[in-house]
């Protein structure tokens, strides 16, 4: 468990994390997403004990940072957004060494390290010097570095930066594995997507403060706005007028001879009706456009995500 | 402890997976010393140096002696400069010639009368090739002359070679000049690509990484010392079975010349750490140690022994880290290192790890 409470951290007179206040429980994924600089590397840096913070309180499964620093240390798992690896030695000995930095030895480091290396995938190529490794590889056993000695509280960063779709997926998958046995799991990220498909909880950061936290589902009630459907295909503008028309809460957009674009409430439950009045037009493509974070981070912020 | 050693472990096996690169570091060391060998060993040049010579007597017998030094093959080695006594030892303590020969007023009078002579050798105790060859010839020619006195009747002249009291009983032979400076040219190089390794370490995030474990910087750092001394144990062992093998290299105690190659290496180890941690990136601490190590290599008897370096060089190089570390493997080699010695380094050990892991920590966040 993560309880961040007030958490400030200053570098002179430049305020990099301001007021950050959370809470991750076991088992669960709570996500950190902003745009670069927002604070979210200097929060885990806080939460991992690398960085002093300069106000507030972090415990880590009950355990002080500042004050009981090496037993909230022997909680945490961290997966550092850079592959902080030994592009020397083989994955076997880069896990043989970080498990042995966090305190695993004899036949229980062996057996873990040949577990998470099946676990990623890379039991095969175990005993291979990973400067032959490709970059997705390299992303998992930087990850299975940060498991290797069971972490109760995984903390990742950024981990799928620069990393193929393929491996992204794989690695999303590992993540989930962690928080389904029981990790309590904090993860940056500023790949809106990602965070949507992964985090059961949310924070939006932005210059250092948290600007809206909450479920995924609270957090697009919070834009409140309509979902988009498009419809894309052979219309007859005024015939579509008129059997929308009568359909309550249905707002047309757009509508033209290829294209129709309509906005209404929980556009995914009401398709069928949207369908069966638009007998006749000929429909080749469907889009539905949810609230989305990045529309409710512009809504906070009047900036995109990605700037 | 137990992370101690494995972090030893794991730079042992990276430097184990650059075989490579560990033998280019040796290489230039080694290669120099070979060119020093062909040059100035046994049938290549000689080194020169400068003999004084205060000739109170100015006689035929002294006249004679004197000459003997500007001829043949010894003045090819020596400039022989005639000063007064006075001049001359004022010259011998600022170390500025290989030695200072005074012929006493009457030496020529008393070889021919029969009466007792005694002439004096002032020895630069900084250099020991030259001051070797001087009293070696000069021992020669006394013998010569006190053979034509036996005929004549005459008493043999007495030769009183003094050696300014020295803080080092020296070790004999060509490999005993050369091999010190070179195997701590070498040291220092290795040292700096090990020292280099702290760097890496911080660019690719591994220390940001260790911060986050229960493992301390401390043991990290001792460690990567532990990996650095048995590297430069082993690379100690190698050159001295070496060198004395093919060499003829005289060691005293292997054990305590390697354990002095060891520690002082592991001392130099932590000076370059020390100064690459001072820089603002990679390329700068490159920069950095180059610009220090180089100079050092260079005074500290690396290129040129100190014997064949002009005196003020040669006095400033033996009080540089690694000349200093020399001047006492040379010291160790003849049997007579001092225990103090080592307690004085494992000090300065100790105070650097102190230092130099708070260092490494605030590098790592």
């Amino acid at each position: 468990m993560i309880e961040v409470e007030q958490l400030r951290k200053q570098y002179g007179d430049f305020t990099a994390v301001q007021d950050v206040t959370l809470t991750a429980q076991p088992g669960e994924i709570f996500g950190l997403l902003g745009p670069n600089g927002a604070g979210k590397t200097t929060t885990i840096g806080c939460i991992s004990t690398l960085l002093s913070p300069s106000g507030g309180t972090i415990r880590v499964m009950g355990h002080d940072v500042v004050k009981d620093g090496i037993e909230a240390r022997r909680s945490i798992g961290v997966v550092p957004q850079e592959i902080a690896l030994y592009e020397d030695l083989s994955a076997e000995e880069n896990l043989s060494y970080w498990g042995g930095a966090q305190g695993l030895r004899g036949a229980e480091l062996r057996d873990r390290i040949r577990e998470v290396l099946d676990l990623t995938g890379l039991l095969d190529r175990a005993k291979e010097p990973i400067k032959r490794f490709s970059g997705g590889m390299k992303r998992r056993l930087n990850f299975a570095c940060g498991i290797v000695h069971r972490p109760k509280v995984l903390l990742l960063d950024e981990p799928t930066v620069g990393v193929d779709p393929q491996s992204r997926v794989r690695l999303l998958e590992l993540v989930r594995d962690q928080a389904r046995s029981g990790a309590c799991v904090l993860y940056t990220t500023h790949y809106m997507e990602e965070a949507e498909s992964l985090c059961d909880r949310l924070a939006i950061v932005d210059h250092g403060r948290i600007i809206a936290q909450g479920t995924l589902r609270e957090l697009r009630a919070m834009v409140g706005g309509r979902d988009i459907l498009r419809l894309t295909g052979t219309f007859h503008p005024e015939q579509v007028r008129s059997a929308l028309g009568g359909i309550d809460g249905v707002e047309i957009i757009h509508a033209d001879e290829t294209q129709l674009a309509l906005s209404m409430n929980d556009a995914s439950h009401r398709l069928p009706m949207i369908f069966a009045a638009l007998n006749g037009s000929e429909l080749r493509g469907t889009t539905l456009t949810q609230p989305s974070l990045e529309s409710l981070f512009i809504k906070l912020t009047g900036s995109e995500l990605r700037e | 402890m137990r992370f101690i050693w494995i972090t030893a472990l794991k730079d042992l096996r990276r430097l184990g997976r650059e075989p490579v690169a560990v033998l280019t570091w040796l290489a230039i060391p080694s290669f120099i010393s070979i060119i020093l060998t062909l040059v100035f060993g046994p049938g290549g040049a000689k080194p020169h140096g400068t003999l004084l010579i205060a000739d109170q007597d100015k006689a035929i017998g002294a006249t004679m002696l004197t000459n003997a030094f500007d001829q043949g093959a010894l003045g090819k080695m020596l400039t022989v400069e005639h000063i007064t006594e006075a001049e001359g030892r004022r010259r011998m303590d600022r170390g500025d010639a290989s030695a200072l020969l005074v012929i006493p007023s009457g030496f020529s009078a008393s070889f021919v009368t029969g009466q007792p002579v005694t002439i004096d050798l002032v020895r630069n105790p900084a250099q020991r090739a030259l001051p070797d060859i001087i009293e070696d010839s000069l021992g020669i020619m006394l013998e010569r002359a006190a053979s034509y006195g036996a005929v004549a009747q005459t008493p043999p002249i007495q030769l009183d070679a003094n050696i300014i009291p020295n803080k080092t009983e020296q070790p004999d032979g060509f490999a005993a000049i050369i091999l010190p400076g070179a195997l701590f040219m070498g040291i220092f190089f290795i040292a700096g690509a090990l020292a280099a390794d702290v760097w890496r370490e911080r660019t690719s995030g591994a220390l940001r990484r260790i911060a986050t474990t229960p493992a301390r910087f401390g043991a990290f750092l001792a460690g990567k010392l532990l990996a650095a001394t048995l590297m430069f144990a082993g690379i100690g062992a190698l050159a001295l079975a070496v060198a004395h093998r093919l060499m003829h290299l005289r060691v005293a105690s292997f054990p305590v010349a390697i354990a002095w190659i060891a520690a002082s290496g592991s001392c130099l180890y932590l000076i370059i750490v020390l100064i690459q941690s001072a820089a603002s990136s990679e390329r700068v601490s490159t920069f950095m140690t180059n610009l220090v190590t180089l100079p050092l290599v260079m005074l500290g008897g690396g290129f040129v022994p100190f014997e064949w370096m002009p005196q003020s060089l040669a006095r400033i190089g033996e009080w540089t880290p690694n000349g200093w570390c020399v001047m006492q493997l040379r010291v160790a080699l003849s049997g007579s290192l001092q225990p103090i010695v080592f307690v004085t380094i494992a000090a300065i050990i100790g105070a650097m790890w102190l230092i130099e892991m708070r260092i490494i920590r605030k590098a790592a966040c």
